[in-house]
C-alpha cells in the first residue's frame, strides 16, 4: 500500500474526529450559555448524566437487547424468505412468472403502512412487530436475489454444464456464488430498512426496546433520555451496519473486488 | 423471427402473471366465503369496493373523505421536503466544494443518516406538541440527510477533466462554478432529490399515525382502531399508488429539466 495514501487516511479520520468534537462543543456551549434552554435541548453531558443517574445500566441494556433480538428475528425471517423466493424465482422460470408481478405490485407500499394491518392480523404483541420488520428486509433481499440469479453470466453456467455438473449442483456451486454480490447489497439495504421499521413498530406499540424507551420518556417529559435514546439508536444502527459490512467484505469480497 | 418469439414470451408471462393474481383474488374471496379466513381480518375484494365508495362519499372517519387525506399527506410532504432540500442543497454545495469542510463533516453526515428520522418523533412532539410542526420537522430531517449526502457527492465527483478544460479556456472561478460544476453536479443532485422524496414518503406514513386524523397514515391507523381492515387495505393501496405517481412525476421532470443528463448517464458510475 502506498505510504502517503495510508497517511492521508489517518489524517481524514483525525479530521472527522475534530469535526465531531467541534459539533459537540458547540452543542455543549449553546446549552451552557443558555442560548437554548437546557430544558428544551440539553447538552450531551447533561443528557448522559441524567440518563445514567435515573436509569440503571441494566434497564438501558435491557432495552437495547430487546430491540436487537426483535430486529434480528424480523430480519432473519424476512431475509431468508427473500433469499428463498428470490433465488427460486430466478432459477425456475415459471415461478418467476408467478411471483414477480405479485412482488412488483406490493413493493411500492412502504413497510410502515403495513403496521395497522399487522396489528389487525397478529394483535399488538411481538408477532406483528416481527412481521413488519421482516417486510423491511424481504423486499430489498428478494429483488436483489432475483436480479443476482437472472444476471449470472451464462458462460459460467455453460462451462459448469460442459464439465458435467447438473441441476442442483450448478445452482449451489456456480449460480449462487455468482449472485452473492447482488445479494449482499440487498442484505445491507434490508438491514437498514429493518432497523427503521423496528423503531417505528416500537413507537406505535411496545413495552420494551429503544423505541419504547424514548416514547416513554416523552410521556414523562424527560427530554434528556429522549436525546440519549435517539443517539443510542443511531449508534447501534451504525455499529450493526458496520459489522454486516465487514462480514460481507470478508466472505463475499473473496471473489469480487469492490 | 426469434425476436418476435421472445417478445411473445414476455407478453405470455405477463398474461400468466395477471391470471395468477386474479386467481389469488378469487381464492381469497372463496376462502372468506367458506369461512377459512375471517372477514374482519381479511376483507374480500368484493367488500373493498363498498369501502372505496364509502371513502369517497361519506369519508372515514366521518366527513374525512379520501381527497382530504391525500391532500393533507401531500401538503405535509411538500412542506417538509422543500424545507429539507432548501437547507441541504446550499450547504451540500459549500461542503462539497471545500475539501477540508468535507473531511470535517463526513462522519457527522454518516451518523446523521443512520439516525432513523422516526426516532426523532418523541423529541419533536416534546418540542412542538402534536400539531403540524413535528410532522414537517421529521420529514425535513429525513429529506435533509439524503439530500445533503447526494449533493456533496455530486459536487465532489465532478469530472476533473471538465474543470481543467474550463481552466485552460481561462474561465474565472465564478464561471467554472456556475457553468461547469453546477450543471455537471445537477444529475446527481436530482438523484438525491428522488431518494429524499422516497424517505419523506416513508416517514410521513409513520408520522401521521400519531396525533392526527387527517392524512393517509392517519386513515389506515384510525381504520385499524375501529377494526376496519377493508379501509386499511384501501389506504395501503392508495399510499402505494401515490408513491408510484410521485416518483413517476420526478422522473419526467428530470428528463425535461436536465436534458444533458442522458449523455452523462453512461459516464458516471
Amino acid at each position: 500500500m502506498n505510504k502517503s495514501f495510508a497517511h492521508n487516511r489517518w489524517a481524514d479520520t483525525l479530521l472527522g474526529f475534530v469535526g465531531f468534537f467541534i459539533l459537540f462543543s458547540v452543542w455543549e456551549l449553546v446549552s451552557y450559555t443558555g442560548l437554548i434552554s437546557p430544558d428544551i435541548f440539553p447538552a450531551p453531558s447533561i443528557a448522559i448524566n441524567f440518563t445514567l443517574s435515573t436509569m440503571p445500566m441494566m434497564e438501558i441494556s435491557g432495552h437495547v437487547w430487546a430491540s436487537l433480538t426483535r430486529v434480528f428475528w424480523g430480519f432473519a425471517i424476512g431475509a431468508s424468505l427473500g433469499v428463498v423466493v428470490g433465488v427460486a424465482s430466478g432459477w425456475y422460470n415459471w415461478l418467476g412468472v408467478l411471483t414477480r408481478p405479485l412482488i412488483e405490485l406490493t413493493r411500492p407500499i412502504p413497510p410502515l403502512a403495513w403496521i395497522p394491518m399487522a396489528i389487525i392480523w397478529f394483535g399488538l404483541g411481538e408477532p406483528s412487530k416481527i412481521f413488519v420488520i421482516s417486510l423491511g428486509a424481504f423486499f430489498p433481499v428478494v429483488t436483489s436475489a432475483y436480479k443476482g440469479m437472472t444476471s449470472v453470466d451464462p458462460v459460467l453456467l455453460r462451462a459448469a454444464q460442459t464439465m458435467g455438473l447438473k441441476g442442483w449442483r450448478i445452482l449451489i456451486h456456480v449460480a449462487l456464488p455468482a449472485s452473492l454480490p447482488d445479494l449482499a447489497t440487498g442484505i445491507r439495504v434490508g438491514w437498514g430498512l429493518s432497523f427503521g421499521m423496528l423503531v417505528a413498530a416500537e413507537l406505535v406499540a411496545a413495552s420494551e426496546g429503544m423505541g419504547f424507551m424514548i416514547m416513554h420518556a416523552r410521556e414523562l417529559g424527560q427530554v434528556e433520555i429522549i436525546i440519549f435514546g435517539i443517539v443510542l439508536i443511531g449508534v447501534v444502527n451504525l455499529i450493526t451496519d458496520y459489522a454486516i459490512g465487514v462480514v460481507i467484505r470478508r466472505h463475499i469480497g473473496k471473489w469480487h473486488a469492490y | 423471427m426469434s425476436q418476435r418469439l421472445a417478445l411473445s414470451a414476455t407478453t405470455k408471462s405477463r398474461i400468466i402473471g395477471v391470471f395468477f393474481i386474479v386467481f389469488l383474488l378469487l381464492a381469497w374471496e372463496a376462502a372468506v366465503e367458506f369461512k377459512l379466513l375471517k372477514v374482519y381480518k381479511f376483507p374480500p375484494p368484493s367488500m373493498l369496493w363498498e369501502a372505496l365508495t364509502e371513502l369517497f362519499t361519506s369519508g372515514f372517519p366521518k366527513h374525512q373523505t379520501v381527497d382530504i387525506h391525500i391532500a393533507w399527506t401531500l401538503w405535509r410532504i411538500l412542506q417538509g421536503y422543500l424545507l429539507g432540500c432548501f437547507l441541504a442543497i446550499p450547504l451540500g454545495v459549500v461542503i462539497g466544494s471545500v475539501p477540508i469542510l468535507d473531511k470535517l463533516t463526513a462522519p457527522i453526515i454518516t451518523f446523521g443518516r443512520s439516525i432513523a428520522a422516526l426516532s426523532l418523533l418523541p423529541l419533536v412532539i416534546f418540542w412542538f406538541g402534536t400539531g403540524e410542526a413535528p410532522k414537517i420537522a421529521i420529514i425535513a430531517y429525513g429529506a435533509f440527510w439524503a439530500m445533503i449526502a447526494h449533493t456533496i457527492a455530486a459536487v465532489k465527483f465532478v469530472d476533473p477533466l471538465l474543470i481543467r478544460a474550463a481552466r485552460t479556456l481561462e474561465a474565472s472561478h465564478r464561471t467554472i462554478f456556475l457553468h461547469v460544476i453546477i450543471p455537471a453536479a445537477l444529475p446527481r443532485i436530482f438523484t438525491g432529490a428522488r431518494v429524499a422524496l422516497g424517505v419523506a414518503f416513508m416517514v410521513i406514513v409513520g408520522a401521521e399515525m400519531i396525533g392526527t386524523i387527517q392524512g393517509l397514515g392517519a386513515l389506515i391507523n384510525e381504520a385499524r382502531n375501529f377494526y376496519r381492515a377493508d379501509i386499511t387495505l384501501i389506504g395501503m393501496v392508495l399510499i402505494g399508488l401515490l408513491g408510484l405517481g410521485i416518483s413517476g412525476i420526478l422522473q419526467v421532470l428530470e428528463r425535461v429539466l436536465l436534458p444533458w443528463n442522458q449523455g452523462l448517464e453512461g459516464v458516471r458510475r
